[in-house]
């Protein structure tokens, strides 16, 4: 549903004229536009409607004669409201004081202590004394409601925030009241942990103490602390966050609430990763391969030997960036590699390169749709990607669209995705036959032929149709929220086409509120893109001067000896790319490893010849580009652990050794010479890009982004799936919780995954495979073991494996088949 | 122009008469004995130099010396409970305290949370006493104790365990009265 | 004289099953029902002058016809969750004639355009569910429920719940709540049930004797029934009388009927050689009144200018042999249990109060916690999200007020016991 556009009203707040926007709630109202502030507990807007529970924000209107909750009252014209009369301040200190009955005065030992709403509204509203002298109720306390959160019930104070959290925004239902009256309490429905992906919200949500941090259990009070506003680039949805920091260590990350990026909700792998900044294990002086062993050796020998190693391999070299590398770092890696050791052979995407106009015409700053079109769009599309583990907090974005504005979700995926029980349509497809998916459904748009591509996409016909009609029939506002998997492999070009047909047929270009928002593997895949680390794009999507290999190419060449040596920034083959088998030949034939990592995963710990210790999310400082085309700025909250040297540097000092004169002495000069080098970049500066990023696709100066191929295309006929026949189709899927800074995190420890083989009830049965017994996959001799992990709504004739763990990762296997057996 | 006083005038008193005789010798020696009078008796009283520091003097009750952190007599257990109020109230930023979790092994404090370190640097505190004040727990209070010269500022920083300690010499009280 | 008409047949035989009810003249005001336009039988119905009788005594017909127009999916919801102390008077008319109701649960929905609807029955009442069930069970067979309502072509269907006995699910948006499957617990007004209902669509919901009176309205007319009681309060009333009288019951009265009448002349009045020492006039959460309001006119106005309110014509008698105190603690504690917890004067004020109430029971407050005791009472009333801070709050105040001298003197009588047995133990 479009976003409804407010009227402005006056109204008479406190004998002051007060103008606002119609139906406003008046408590908004009268902060924003009155400078008034109606003391709330229970009001939320980020979690929806009022519910006028806790009774705090009684005010005075006059024409009624009850007290009206003005959390709940919507600003009309001509209204005249009173919040200081002695009848309100009467109402608010009894409020307070019903409120204190049952609270415990523990502000000394409790950690929202400084911090705490009921501290301040006390002070600020409350009469000062307590008539009440009976016992207070009692509770066990402390207790965990699940590892990261502990909950001390006394101090609540049943606003029930945290409850309608879970069932109205993450919509886990974990979260319930129990018992009645005075003796109500918060917990989970069944009385497990409440573990969730998005769990650690209620914490910042509570108004006093009752459910705090346990990772930040008495680690500081908040005199003793700092923020420090930065962006999480654990994954794509690159939530803004504030990092609390004392004594130069990163002890807690909060929300840094903003509209258009993450709605002011964070993920707990954003909340709670930050613990991998300060571990034992993480890497922080550079090492060097010697006698087998890597070793702590000075900077100046690391540095010296890398780029002599760099410098022999010249032509011979290639690179791949991470995705949490920067648009500095992916800019400098390029120019490194392509200036400096003649070499083109450079990737940041994990599924193969596209043709260069498909990425610019896919890129195309008109068919670019933003995060809160996901939200007021008539329709959205979730297509071959899961946002809750892909860029959780989308997910959060898509619910409360259909929550809220009417928002029509349709889902068309291969793994049955936790945003199937909102959507009016889900629909299956065969794992890995997205451009065949893409095909049907373009067919179905414009009337031809469905069946064909269906069948070869595995998919029912009258569901794509079905998909096409409600997608046509629900509103002209769609966006296409694509996964990066849908243009990857083989067919990845043919599936490009059919997404960009798909959105011409559906008029998405150029239409505000309507697009395409493409969510990449990488949580700046985006950027590194726009900054040139592609083989075949140079910084600003440019045609460079030389095409090169990507990924599977580099491990192709590296393998038959034509590459020797490789420069992995964040990011480590064995873990996050494809086909392990063939990456460890390449990495074992390379004679140059050198690597840019926080821990030692497999390949570095086995293959580096050169590692130099990375910075973390909260160390670094550079930009970074959202999905939806902002840019956002890095800033270092803390400073940089042990002898960890910023990345762009040792880039920087690589490329003047390798013989470029040009100085770059800060992260500044690198952003400036980088944001020069892209003409839809121009006029860009870390001022103008300021503490809320700045969409590029907005600003005029976008225009000059190459426009890209032109829909529609003629799709070729695709390849049909593979048909199972007593096998099962290897789909692959990555977990939120499958990366190092979870498994390295002390508290997050027990969610970092292993390897989980999910299927169908009939298959399972078919097979002999019980839930949460062990299997073996096995495809052409080579095989993984995991827990079987049964699930209704999992298709049949297709088994998924988590990707991106350590041991036993689905990139071991090859497909498209796999067999499943006990194990 | 001449000077007419107004009805306001105050009467003008003169200076000394430059007449000599008795007046004059007066005016001369005696005040001069007067000083030597009171030179004199002192004399008489004795030494009133303390031999500081073998002496002391004693100080009074409300006295702000080196603080001191206290624990219950029946338990043991520390007062505090590292809430870090002192450190909010001190005005020199002197005070550190981080807590830690009490578990039933490792019980310190009565309450949920110890504190793991309580430092004062001592070198930057100016005894104004507020963090006594501060503290909702009497766990802080300040002593008597002023002796805390050292040669190095890094003794100065007081950790947990010495403001917990007895000091080695108590600074003499002075008694209700004195 | 028309004054008996819930109560009609109440006491023939059989009258559960459907042949009897029909025998006796049962679904033959469905059928003149069902021949009116639906607006004008919202228009008899205001014309009845017809008030709810579940306790907030709002006008039926004014309530109906806020049900909006158009064809969405709406709803009647009927309140049987009659779970206010002292009131059984629905109990009586599920138990003995179930098709009256069913009967006003289609003329209800024929006029607001309802398809669905629901008797929200408490979870205590099973006998009285499984005969609800089993009358509705004989309507649909006698097609009175289904997709053709006798033959008209009107569609209703109606299912019986149960609750699981709570009170806050008597509470119209807490029933709501309950009957949609979640926790019980009052909802934010506005919107109101006429707009936001059940499942978020318009919904009626109206207590069993309201609807149980829509058969006579329609039988009689608007002027004939609203020439019945008096001004303001027109038609008959169902009272349950409990206490201590010496005839306790449900007795239909026609209102306006003086409460001396009631209490002396049907209930027989106190035991012998007792004195009424108060009342409550409608349910165990109206203010109480004394002996000195016994001549007070029985109907909506005459209760309310007395200082207390109908509510759901539950009258409770206390004599003269019981104690204020014990009185109050009772109330004090089943509104401290039955609080849903949701906001917070209620919650904290019920369960304080009930502490407060505590002390004095057992000496050990003082005279100037019944003023802290009075406070928090006005601090509860008006406050809340719902009526049921109010429910205590109003009876509690008005005992504080009317008897404080004995909360007094209870005080100081329990503090002297207590002080004899310590020094017995003593010594």
């Amino acid at each position: 549903m479009p976003r409804p556009v407010a009227q402005m009203v006056t109204f008479t707040l406190n004998g002051q004229e007060v103008t606002a926007p119609e139906n406003a709630i008046l408590a908004d109202a009268a902060l924003e536009h009155g400078n008034v502030e109606i003391p709330v507990f229970c009001y939320e807007p980020k979690i929806g409607g009022p519910v006028g529970a806790c009774r705090m924000c009684l005010v005075e209107i006059e024409g009624i004669p009850k007290l009206q909750a003005g959390c709940s009252v919507p600003v009309k014209d001509g209204m005249v409201v009173h919040t200081d009369t002695p009848r309100v301040r009467e109402a608010q200190e009894a409020v307070l004081e019903f409120i204190l009955v049952n609270h415990p005065l523990d502000c000394p030992v409790c950690d929202k202590g400084g911090e705490c709403p009921l501290q301040d509204k006390s002070f600020g509203w409350g009469d000062g004394i307590s008539r009440f002298v009976e016992p207070k109720r009692h509770f066990e306390k402390p207790l965990a409601l699940s590892p990261l959160i502990a909950i001390d019930r006394e101090r609540c104070i049943l606003c029930y925030r945290c409850v309608r959290f879970s069932q109205e925004v993450s919509e886990d239902h974990q979260l319930v009241l129990q018992e009645r009256g005075a003796h109500a309490f918060v917990a989970t429905f069944d009385g497990h942990p409440y573990v969730a992906p998005f769990s650690g919200n209620i914490i910042e949500l509570c108004p006093v103490g009752a459910l705090t941090s346990q990772p930040y259990r008495f680690r500081a009070r908040p005199w003793d602390i700092e923020q420090s506003g930065s962006i999480c680039t654990l994954c794509p949805a690159q939530c803004n966050v504030s990092f609390t920091v004392r004594d130069d260590r990163v002890l807690r990350v909060l929300q840094r609430d903003h509209e258009g990026v993450d709605d002011g909700w964070l993920c707990d792998k954003g909340r709670f990763a930050y613990q991998a900044i300060h571990v034992d294990e993480r890497i922080t002086q550079p090492l060097l391969r010697d006698g087998g062993e890597l070793r702590p050796v000075t900077w100046e020998l690391a540095l010296e030997t890398a780029a002599a190693a760099l410098g022999r391999g010249r032509g011979r070299t290639a690179a791949l960036a991470g995705g949490a590398a920067t648009n500095e770092e992916g800019w400098l890696l390029q120019g490194l590699l392509r200036d400096s050791l003649d070499s083109a052979d450079i990737d940041s995407r994990a599924g193969g390169t596209l043709p260069l106009d498909l990425h610019q015409a896919l890129g195309a700053p008109a068919l670019q749709a933003s995060v809160p079109d996901l939200e007021f769009a008539h329709a959205v599309l979730v297509l071959g990607t899961e946002p809750v583990d892909d860029a959780p907090v989308l997910d959060l974005r898509l619910r409360k669209g259909v929550r809220r504005h009417g928002l029509q979700l349709f889902t068309a995926t291969s793994r049955p995705s936790a945003l199937d029980e909102r959507a009016v349509l889900a629909v299956r497809y065969a794992p890995g036959a997205e451009a065949a998916f893409v095909a049907a459904l373009d067919a179905a748009l414009t009337g031809a032929d469905v069946a064909g591509p269906a069948a070869a996409a595995g998919a029912d016909a009258d569901a794509v149709r079905a998909l096409a009609d409600g997608l046509r029939a629900a509103g002209e506002d769609i966006v296409v929220l694509w996964g990066e998997r849908v243009c990857s492999g083989a067919a990845g070009a043919d599936a490009a086409r059919g997404l960009l047909n798909v959105a011409a047929r559906l008029g998405l270009e150029g239409r505000d509120g309507a697009g395409l928002l493409g969510v990449p593997d990488g949580a700046n895949g985006r950027g590194l893109r726009e900054v040139g680390v592609l083989p075949n794009a140079a910084p600003g999507l440019a045609a460079p001067d030389t095409d090169g290999r990507d990924a599977a190419g580099i491990a192709a060449a590296l393998a038959a000896g034509e590459l020797t040596g490789v420069y992995l920034l964040r990011t480590d083959p064995l873990v996050d790319l494809a086909d392990t088998p063939l990456w460890e030949r390449a990495l074992e034939k390379a004679t140059t490893v050198i690597a840019h990592a926080s821990f030692l995963t497999p390949g570095i710990a086995e293959h580096a010849t050169v590692v130099f210790p990375a910075e973390s999310h909260a160390e670094k400082e550079g930009t970074v580009v959202h999905p939806d085309g902002r840019l956002q700025r890095l800033r270092p909250a803390i400073g940089r652990q042990g002898e960890t040297r910023p990345e762009w540097q040792v880039l920087a000092e690589l490329r003047r050794a390798l013989g470029n004169d040009e100085r770059l002495l800060t992260c500044s000069m690198v952003t400036a010479r980088m944001l020069e080098s892209i003409p839809f970049y121009a006029g860009l500066t870390l001022d103008t890009i300021g503490a809320d990023g700045t969409r590029w696709t907005e600003r005029p100066q976008g225009a000059a982004a190459p426009a890209g191929a032109a829909a529609p295309f003629d799709l070729p006929a695709p390849a049909p799936a593979a048909s199972p026949n007593g096998r099962l189709r290897l789909g692959t899927f990555r977990s939120i919780w499958a990366s190092p800074e979870v498994g390295a995190s002390p508290a997050l420890k027990f969610l970092h995954p292993r390897q989980r083989v999910e299927l169908a009830p009939g298959d399972a049965e078919r097979l002999g495979v019980r839930h949460g017994s062990p299997v073996t996959v096995a495809c052409d001799g080579r095989s993984v073991t995991g827990i079987a992990h049964v699930r209704a709504s999992a298709p049949e004739g297709s088994v998924f494996l988590e990707t991106a763990i350590a041991a036993d990762s689905a990139a071991e296997l090859d497909g498209p088949l796999v067999e499943v057996r006990p194990a | 122009m001449t000077w007419t006083p107004g009805p306001d005038q105050i009467e003008v008193v003169g200076g000394p008469s430059k007449a000599g005789g008795a007046g004059g010798l007066y005016r001369a020696f005696g005040e001069t004995l007067r000083g030597l009078k009171t030179t004199f008796m002192q004399a008489t009283e004795g030494v009133t130099t303390v031999q500081y520091p073998e002496e002391k003097i004693p100080v009074y009750p409300r006295f702000r010396g080196r603080h001191r952190l206290h624990t219950f007599e029946d338990t043991g257990l520390e007062k505090c409970v590292g809430c870090s109020l002192c450190a909010a109230a001190c005005p020199s930023d002197c005070i550190r305290v981080v807590a830690a979790e009490n578990t039933p092994e490792n019980r310190v404090s009565a309450g949920e949370r110890y504190a793991a370190v309580y430092e004062i640097n001592l070198s930057r505190c100016i005894f104004c006493g507020y963090c006594e004040i501060a503290c909702p727990f009497d766990a802080i209070t300040m002593g008597h104790d002023y002796e805390m010269s050292d040669y190095n500022r890094s003794d100065l920083i007081f950790t947990k365990e010495m403001l917990l300690a007895e000091p080695l010499e108590r600074t003499p009280l002075r008694a209700e009265g004195e | 004289m028309t004054d008996i008409l819930l109560f009609r047949d109440i006491d023939e035989p059989g009258l559960a099953t459907i042949d009897v009810y029909e025998r006796r003249g049962g679904y033959q005001a469905l059928r003149t029902a069902l021949k009116t336009d639906p607006a004008e039988l919202i228009e008899t119905l205001k014309g009845s002058g017809l008030r709810g009788r579940g306790g907030a005594g709002f006008p039926m017909g004014l309530k109906a016809s806020f049900i909006p127009q158009g064809d969405m999916q709406k709803y009647v919801v009927v309140n049987a969750d009659e779970s206010e102390p002292g009131t059984f008077k629905d109990r009586e008319l599920m138990q003995k004639n179930p098709h009256q109701l069913i009967e006003g649960v289609i003329i209800a929905a024929y006029a607001v355009g309802a398809t669905k609807s629901f008797i929200y029955i408490r979870g205590e009442y099973e006998e009285q569910a499984d005969i609800l069930d089993a009358a509705v069970q004989e309507a649909y067979a006698k097609g009175y429920l289904g997709e053709n309502v006798a033959g008209s072509g009107v569609e209703l269907s109606l299912h019986v719940q149960r609750g699981a006995g709570a009170y806050i699910c008597g509470e119209e948006t807490g029933l709501l709540d309950s009957l949609e499957g979640r926790r019980g617990n009052p909802r934010l007004k506005p919107p109101f049930p006429a707009n936001a209902g059940l499942f978020q669509g318009p919904t009626l919901i109206n207590n069993v004797e309201t609807l149980s009176a829509l058969p006579h309205i329609v039988e009689l007319g608007a002027e004939t029934y609203s020439a019945i009681g008096v001004a303001n309060s027109s038609g008959t009333k169902l009272i349950s009388i409990s206490g201590n009288v010496q005839r306790p019951g449900n007795y239909e009265i026609e209102l306006g009927m003086s409460s001396r009448d009631i209490i002396y002349g049907l209930a027989g009045g106190p035991p012998e050689g007792r004195e009424v020492k108060f009342w409550f006039p409608g349910g165990s959460s109206s203010p109480v009144l004394t002996a000195d309001d016994l001549d007070v006119g029985y109907d909506f106005d005459s209760i309310a200018k007395a200082g207390s309110m109908l509510g759901s014509g539950a009258i409770i008698v206390v004599d003269d042999s019981q104690s204020v105190v014990d009185v109050c603690l009772k109330l004090a504690h089943f509104y401290a249990h039955e609080s849903c917890g949701k906001c917070t004067p209620c919650r904290e004020g019920t369960n304080w109060t009930e502490k407060m109430l505590g002390r004095v029971k057992d000496g050990t407050a003082t005279p100037m916690d019944l003023d802290i005791m009075a406070s928090v009472q006005q601090r509860i009333i008006g406050n809340c999200l719902c009526v049921l801070g109010d429910a205590m709050a109003m009876p509690v105040s008005s005992m504080i007020a009317k008897f404080r001298g004995e909360f007094e003197a209870h005080i100081e009588a329990a503090r002297a016991a207590a002080d004899r047995a310590a020094v017995g133990v003593a010594g």
